[in-house]
């Protein structure tokens, strides 16, 4: 846990020192002072929202600091813009890969840049034998003539930090690299970066596999609201330290606790559970899913970004058409494989990206709140016309209910706020009455009191009989609501658990558990 | 007062901004009254309702499938086809009404197919549709080797176009009609719901369990249908099943849908808007038409008239 000591040394490639940011009144980063030598990688950790995007925001030029100053290779490019520090050597590698498909490699890498020859034609063969070249001075795996569509994920990888070496750059941002990548491919990954410091490169790591920081990083930093904990040294450090750093010290929840009196339907004088799921798999993600939650239960569900949690919550909501096992709502079995279904068994799915997949951002949030179920707004059979007056009264009831701030029933769902937003879908499901509510990240991206709103919102349901599968990143709000965890890595459940744990102590088990499983998929790749 | 005035011509301003084809379209009309010699009478305007009824049919049938966030660009073809086969039942002596069922049945069917080959097999409608505009104008010219054929049928003649009803021509009654079921599945009934959503958020429909193939498949249905209906209507007004009737006329629908309001991009839109739209490009063939503009001219103007239109009304 020793900190590495550093001053601010010459050998650095990057010195962001002192940065503060506010957005209006709220402070996303305080006086942030981060480093990157030549030939180094420096991990990045932190919680979702933690300010560990914004921090790379600021480095790149997209947003600008409140006070303080970036030194980069000795320079000051704290004015400088976007393209201006791309030009002198910052690169960021994004998740989404910008490569083009349908071009080779060499085209790939030398787009906008081509070598021309007589008559200003493309001069592919030395574009080719350029490419090449550069591949084999960092000895990559490639074949410059490739077409990069026909490449596995690691490669394209590859292709993109390639075409931002060639350009120059110094210093590598990379923002949760492997998370596309099997197994297999995060070794190559690796194996790159380890190229990359050789030759002289520095990286700035994001990720939130400590087992990959603590193996990769030479040093590790951790940003917890908005300040920057470290720099520490990985050979000095564990998991569990790391774990106990980036978590809340118990008592100092800054949300108040249960205001409603949680009254808990015991499964035994039901009988059915409210969900029974056994041996689920999809053909790529999940494999062995067997649990089930009682009327009024509340299961979180804890795992690394990637671990197949809202892949789980959509298999069980039908939206995905290759999941085989059986499934079964308050004792009647559902096929998976369909929405109408699943919804029509008492199935309802708060998703994750509420702009994309939650609301028709462009159309009224009475209608919004309809839409699952508009043939029941129907007057006078299927051929009927809708029901209005039905529509403005659920409206009403929601709003009020809810406490929904907004101009009326007719505004469009995307003016709303956040918070807002997800209220409405979390509306269109209740009226729905369903028995089962799967809830995937449903406080991110809102406001505290929106939170709070939302916590609230979810134990009322659960004290009304529904069966509530909790998916969520942020380990204080699941041991908060939960009344079981199960823990999720590599596609499986691995662990079923009490909530009698503290955060630290879950957010060792989370990455623990994904080390394991890795480890045990790696054998089963090797053998 | 005035904080409440601020508002007042803010929702004005709104107003304005929004329906800003209207006020071209007035404008446009204005012009012609004043200018344009014998203009505004009843006849005038029921001339201009006779010629627009078959875009504007056809186009509340395409509003479906551009709100869906499609295109069909087969609705001219398979009117001409639909006239053929509506003018070679009638010639077989099967009855007028029979033969006009068969018909929009058939054309139902062609959209349903483009639907089905759109959704399950991920085909873009663009090309989809395109390809069934050559097929189905190659079939209208093949059944009977290019020839027209005559339709001497009273019953069909009267009931699509020749005929009047309280004093009004049936190729406005259609239009009225077509209207008002359009109007009525579209805003009225969930199934327009259904369509609004998959138009703007085809993802967020699918996680509220609409299934957005079968919306698309139904919307393609229904402009199959109401093209097909065009075409009986203009084999009617011409007494003959002719094979290049409907050719072109595709571009005049997708241009009425646009004006009318309909966002290209799909989850915008309404029924008379389109129908606005299309007696919007009628008055302007017309006005232009009476001021004594040669016909190569309009075709200009019109054009011209469309596409600023179209940029006013942008969202």
């Amino acid at each position: 846990m020793a900190e590495a000591k550093t001053s601010p040394s010459q050998n650095a490639i990057v010195a962001m020192q002192r940065i503060s940011k506010s957005f209006g009144a709220n402070r996303v980063l305080s006086d942030i002072s981060f480093e990157v030598m030549a030939g180094e990688t420096h991990a990045l950790l932190g919680e979702n929202g933690a300010g560990k995007s914004t921090l790379m925001k600021i480095l790149m030029g997209a947003y600008r600091t409140d006070e303080g100053r970036i030194l980069f290779a000795g320079e000051d490019v704290t004015a400088l813009s976007l393209r201006e520090r791309i030009d002198r050597g910052i690169a960021m590698i994004f998740q989404e890969l910008s490569v083009l498909p349908n071009r080779s490699v060499a085209e790939n890498l030398f787009i906008l840049r081509e070598p021309l020859a007589f008559g200003m034609r493309v001069d592919t063969r030395t574009m080719v034998r350029d490419a090449q070249a550069l591949i084999e001075r960092y000895a990559f795996s490639l074949d410059a003539s490739a077409r990069v569509g026909d490449l596995a994920f690691a490669q394209r990888q590859m292709v993109e930090i390639l075409k931002a070496i060639s350009r120059g750059a110094k210093l590598l941002v990379m923002d949760e690299p492997t998370s596309s990548l099997t197994i297999h491919e995060e070794e190559t990954l690796f194996r790159t970066i380890g190229q990359l410091k050789q030759g002289g490169i520095g990286i700035v790591y994001i990720s939130h596999r400590m087992a990959d920081v603590l193996r990769l990083s030479d040093r590790i930093s951790i940003i917890k609201d908005g300040r920057l904990v470290g720099p520490l040294d990985p050979s000095k450090t564990s998991i569990e330290d790391i774990a106990a750093m980036m978590s809340r010290p118990r008592g100092d929840a800054p949300l108040p606790t249960a205001t409603v009196p949680a009254k808990r339907h015991p499964a035994t004088s039901i009988g059915a559970s409210a969900l029974e799921v056994r041996d689920l798999a999809t053909s790529r993600k999940l494999s062995d899913i067997s649990f089930s939650i009682d009327p009024g239960e509340i299961v979180g569900l804890a795992g690394l970004v990637g671990s197949g949690r809202s892949t789980l919550g959509k298999a069980l909501f039908g939206i995905l058409p290759d999941v085989s096992g059986h499934i079964s709502v308050a004792g009647e079995p559902v096929r998976p494989g369909s929405v109408s279904r699943a919804i029509a068994a008492g199935v309802a799915l708060v998703p994750e990206d509420r702009r994309l997949e939650g609301l028709v951002g462009g159309r009224s949030i009475e209608e919004n709140l309809a839409l699952p179920r508009l043939s029941d707004f129907s007057l006078a059979g299927p051929l009927g016309p809708m029901a209005k007056a039905r529509i403005a009264a659920l409206f009403r009831q929601y709003r009020d209910d809810l406490n929904i701030l907004c101009r009326g029933p007719l505004q469009k769902a995307q003016e709303l706020s956040g918070g807002n937003q997800q209220k409405i879908v979390f509306a269109k499901w209740l009226a729905m009455k369903p028995k089962l509510l799967i809830l995937d990240e449903p406080t991110s991206g809102v406001d505290v009191n929106a939170k709070r709103d939302m916590r609230e919102l979810v134990r009322r349901t659960a004290g009304d009989g529904v069966a509530v599968l909790l998916i969520s990143s942020e380990l204080e709000e699941l041991l908060d609501l939960s009344d079981r965890i199960l823990v999720m890595a590599q596609g499986r459940i691995t662990r079923s658990m009490g909530s009698a744990h503290d955060e630290t102590g879950l957010r060792a088990l989370l990455q623990a558990e994904a080390a394991r499983q890795t480890s045990v998929h790696a054998q089963g790749v090797a053998a | 007062m005035k904080s409440s005035s601020m508002p007042m011509r803010a929702s004005a301003m709104n107003f304005f901004r929004d329906h800003i084809t209207y006020v071209i379209f007035l404008a446009i009309t204005l012009y012609f009254v004043l200018f344009a010699p014998h203009f505004a009478s009843v006849s005038t305007a029921s001339a201009v309702l006779r010629i627009t009824a078959i875009v504007s049919v056809m186009a509340i049938g395409m509003t479906f499938v551009i709100i869906c966030g499609e295109i069909d660009l087969s609705v001219g073809s398979v009117a001409s086809f639909s006239g053929m086969i509506g003018a070679l039942l009638l010639d077989q002596s099967v009855p007028a009404y029979v033969a006009a069922l068969l018909v929009l049945g058939a054309g139902a069917s062609i959209g349903a197919v483009s639907g089905v080959l759109v959704t399950k097999l991920r085909i873009p409608s663009f090309l989809v549709t395109l390809g069934m505009l050559s097929i189905f104008s190659g079939l209208a010219l093949t059944i009977t080797g290019t020839r027209p054929v005559s339709i001497v049928d009273d019953d069909f003649s009267n009931l699509f176009w020749n005929g009047s009803f309280l004093g009004m021509q049936a190729p406005i009654w259609w239009t009225i009609v077509l209207t008002a079921v359009g109007y009525y599945l579209l805003h009225q009934m969930p199934y327009g719901r259904r369509v609004y959503a998959t138009g703007g958020n085809a993802v967020a429909a699918r996680f509220s369990g609409v299934r957005t193939d079968g919306v698309k498949i139904f919307a393609f249905a229904i402009s199959g249908m109401t093209a097909s209906l065009a075409g009986l209507m203009l084999a009617a007004r011409s007494t003959a099943g002719n094979p290049s009737l409907g050719a072109g006329l595709e571009l005049d629908v997708i241009a009425a849908v646009i004006i009318g309001g309909t966002s290209l991009f799909g989850g915008y839109g309404s029924i008379v808007g389109s129908v606005v739209g299309a007696i919007f490009i009628g008055i302007l063939g017309f006005g232009l038409l009476v001021l004594g503009l040669s016909t190569s001219i309009q075709e200009v103007i019109k054009g011209a008239i469309i596409i600023i239109a179209v940029s006013l009304n942008r969202r």
